[in-house]
């Protein structure tokens, strides 16, 4: 990685930026503002509104999505970005405003059809309100003739005609009062009441008394009527919605347009807060940042054909970013190194060891040939048809090795769609043979020889960990480390290679046991010796040694955690087989035959999905905690360039 | 004394015990990513594989199960499993049915603060992956000591 200063006249701003979006050269740094004559030109207010019509636009697809769903589904999620023109960019920019101002419309008509279901349960509300008074022939809102005070309201109890009278009467015998019940239910009863009016302060006493309250929003009109009001008025919003959504589906021509729009607005943004971040005086700007060495020549080159400006190299610091560079057999694995952590400036990239020890896992634990074959199908087809974006097709990528590494397992296991082969020559045969006897080259089945598997489960292991510290101590060398190398590190990879002799031989000569003996009893003396050297004094120095010797449980742990390989590869295999032997129950019959394909596909669709999950999920944990563990220190930051941060449009290279 | 009954007591401990462990916790671990993607469906993939996790045990103790009924004969309709060969069987049903019971109950929980921390924030999702798969030794260690004895059983003299 280098840093660079590019220098260039304020009137080629434009090309020259554009420029640099497009090639995604360059990461650039924020100026801190301390050069003197030079000054912050300040863009923010542009970036609101771009920021602002990407959230309309946004607002505007989720809506249209809403109404009327985009066709492709889940397989369109592979696609990568379209394809477009230099010269197309012209042509959407002058667009821009028409979309714009389709995407206010259809947010303004959504906005409009929230309220118009908001404003409906309102009215559903106070239509069941009016429910009771349906009979009623005079307005809510009377108080009364010219002689006589009204009362309409309702009671918190439930009353016949007489219990009223009776209850009003008892309240005050000397009210002259007349009644009418328009509805009574438990809890409630809703009722008109006359009295003369040289009695209504009387009459109001008593109905307080009673817990007599007037209905809520009376109105001038007779409740029938409003009620009849009120439904029309549904029926027109339900109608003005409808006609609402229709308008909004008409636009669903304008969708490709619509994310083209958001695109442009959202590379405007970034370009405008490159210009916000960068120093200007009165006819220059000045660009710093970052760029992969191997790229400095394509930036000049480029800077000055498009632009008059000076281009300098310098070597980057510290914090300079990482730029991950590998070869196509370990690109797709970076993407799980950056998932944990991308490397520091001491790490050595571990992407390629990664790449290797991940599809070789991934296909020890899958190990099925036949669904090794449909992951290598798959994906093909998937890069082939989509063409997919780098990450994705990475990702696609990952799992085709994966899938090649588990074809290849899966015939060291001698599984083919479990024991698919065997299973069905014996349902229509009427025999019985096994894998074993059908395929013509020696199989280890690990159903049968779990122990040696899990054996050489574990020898992977070791290699593994050992891999990992081998980074450690190269690591360890870079720096000038001496003592962590050999010390830390050499001496227990020793220890752990005189395990593993003294294991070799107790199954085959006693010789390599007296060997591996040797060399763990000397390197745990060495660790003894070394271990405590940052303690005082002699005792100091030797208790900390002795206690260093503890952390064999921690390599003894991790070694034990690589029988998964077994436990996982035997899993598919059997679950494999299981639904074979469900498959095949029926007989050769027609319905049997059904049977045996609807069972077979479904069955292995499954335990293609399970196992496909759980060995991804534990190759993926082999490598961060057992391998990773040992030497990776992680915390570096990614590259990123000034690019063209698109979501369905790049630009075509000329 | 036949042993079929223990033989067969001992593919179902395996089977169910491991069977309820990973029920309880796939159970809590999709009620938790179910809160989450009524919030933000986009994250259906990662919450998947979160709640996934909890399940192995099931499959374990399944295999384990299904191993025994292999190579006790049942399968293939065989009644020859003495006594001893019965207990053998149950008894190393107990490694997986227990160790799967548990296991898979604490890995559920653990997969539901695994849930709650990528909601939060996306990035954390290996993170919580691999925080979570450490409870999964456990369940494995269980079912490679069922598995190891139910294999030998047949070729034991007993």
């Amino acid at each position: 990685m280098k840093t660079v200063r590019i220098v260039a006249l304020r009137s080629d701003r434009k090309r020259l930026l554009e420029h640099l979006q497009d090639s995604a050269l360059m990461q650039i740094k924020k100026a801190d503002g301390s050069r003197g004559g030079f000054e912050h030109v300040d863009m923010s207010r542009h970036m609101q509104v771009f920021e602002r019509n990407v959230t309309l636009t946004e607002q505007a697809l989720k809506i249209l999505d809403g109404v009327s769903p985009e066709k492709g589904g889940m397989l369109s999620s592979f696609k990568g970005r379209r394809q477009i023109d230099p010269d197309e960019i012209g042509a959407i920019a002058a667009g821009s405003g028409n979309v714009i101002s389709v995407c206010s419309r259809i947010v303004e008509l959504d906005k409009k059809r929230a309220d118009n279901i908001a404003e409906q349960t309102r009215i559903a509300t106070q239509l069941v309100q009016l429910e009771a008074w349906q009979k009623l022939d005079i307005p809510l809102n009377t108080t009364g003739t010219r002689s006589t005070a009204i009362f309409v309201g309702s009671f918190p109890e439930q009353y016949t005609e007489a219990a009223l009278k009776e209850a009003i009467a008892a309240e005050n015998p000397k009210l002259e009062f007349e009644l009418e019940i328009e509805h009574a239910e438990p809890s409630l009863t809703c009722a008109v009441i006359f009295a003369p009016l040289s009695q209504k302060a009387m009459a109001e006493d008593v109905l307080r008394v009673l817990g007599f309250a007037r209905p809520m929003g009376a109105t001038s009109k007779i409740p029938k009527d409003k009620a009849e009001r009120l439904r029309e008025k549904t029926k027109r919003l339900k109608l003005e919605n409808e006609m609402a959504e229709d308008e909004i589906a008409s636009y669903t021509g304008k969708r490709e347009d619509i994310k083209v729009t958001q695109d442009y607005f959202r590379i405007r943004t970034d370009k405008y807060n490159v210009i916000n971040n960068i120093d200007h005086s009165r006819y220059v700007f000045v660009i710093e940042g970052y760029v992969p060495e191997e790229d400095c020549e394509k930036l000049r080159e480029l800077c000055e054909r498009v632009a008059t400006c000076v281009v300098d190299f310098g070597e980057a610091g510290e914090d300079a970013p990482v730029k991950l560079k590998n070869n196509k057999f370990a690109e797709p694995a970076q993407n799980i190194l950056t998932m944990y952590a991308v490397p520091s400036k001491v790490d050595i990239d571990p992407t390629p060891v990664l790449a290797f020890f991940f599809y070789f896992f991934f296909g020890m634990m899958f190990s099925d040939a036949g669904y090794g074959i449909l992951m290598v199908l798959a994906t093909g087809l998937a890069i082939k048809l989509f063409k997919p974006d780098k990450r994705m097709r990475n990702n696609l990528r990952l799992f085709q090795f994966c899938g090649i590494s588990t074809t290849l397992w899966g015939l060291v296991f001698g599984s083919i769609f479990g024991d698919a082969p065997a299973a069905l020559y014996n349902m229509f045969t009427g025999s019985n043979i096994t894998m074993a006897q059908l395929l013509p080259w020696p199989t280890l089945d690990p159903q049968k020889q779990a122990l040696p598997l899990m054996i050489i489960s574990i020898a992977f292991g070791l290699i593994h960990v050992l891999v990992g510290m081998s980074c450690k101590f190269i690591m360890c060398f870079k720096q000038k480390d001496y003592a962590g190398a050999f010390f830390d590190t050499g001496l227990w990879m020793l220890m752990l290679i005189g395990f593993a002799v003294l294991a070799a031989g107790i199954a085959l000569s006693p010789v390599l046991m007296t060997v591996g003996t040797i060399i763990a009893i000397a390197s745990a003396v060495g660790l003894i010796l070394t271990q405590g050297r940052g303690k005082k004094g002699i005792v100091g120095k030797f208790i900390g040694g002795l206690a260093s010797l503890y952390d064999i449980t921690s390599y003894i742990s991790d070694l034990l955690s690589y029988s998964r390989l077994l436990a996982l590869g035997l899993t598919t295999g059997v679950m494999a087989q299981v639904f074979n032997m469900l498959a095949t129950m029926m007989g050769t019959n027609v319905l049997g035959i059904v049977f045996l394909v609807v069972i077979f596909l479904l069955g292995h669709a499954i335990n293609i999905g399970l196992n496909a999950l759980g060995s991804y999920v534990h190759t993926m944990r082999l490598q961060y905690v057992e391998m990773f563990s040992k030497f990776y220190e992680g915390g570096g930051k990614e590259f990123e360039p000034f690019s063209l941060n698109s979501k369905y449009i790049k630009i075509q290279e000329d | 004394m036949n042993g079929i009954f223990l033989a067969i007591l001992g593919a179902a401990i395996a089977t169910v015990l491991a069977g309820i462990g990973s029920a309880k916790g796939v159970g809590s671990a999709a009620q938790t990513a179910m809160g989450v993607l009524s919030e933000d469906s986009s994250m259906f993939g990662k919450m998947l594989v979160l709640t996934l996790l909890p399940g192995t045990q099931g499959l374990y103790g399944f295999i384990v199960g299904f191993l025994i009924l292999v190579s006790s004969g049942i399968l293939n309709g065989s009644t020859d499993v003495t006594f001893a060969q019965g207990l053998a069987y149950a008894g190393a049903s107990l490694a997986i049915g227990f160790g799967g019971l548990f296991s898979g109950i604490a890995q559920g929980k653990a997969a539901v603060s695994g849930i709650a921390m990528t909601s939060k924030d996306e990035k954390n999702f290996s993170k919580g992956m691999v925080s979570v798969t450490l409870v999964e030794i456990y369940a494995l260690l269980a079912f490679i000591v069922s598995l190891l004895v139910v294999i030998q059983i047949p070729n034991m003299a007993i």
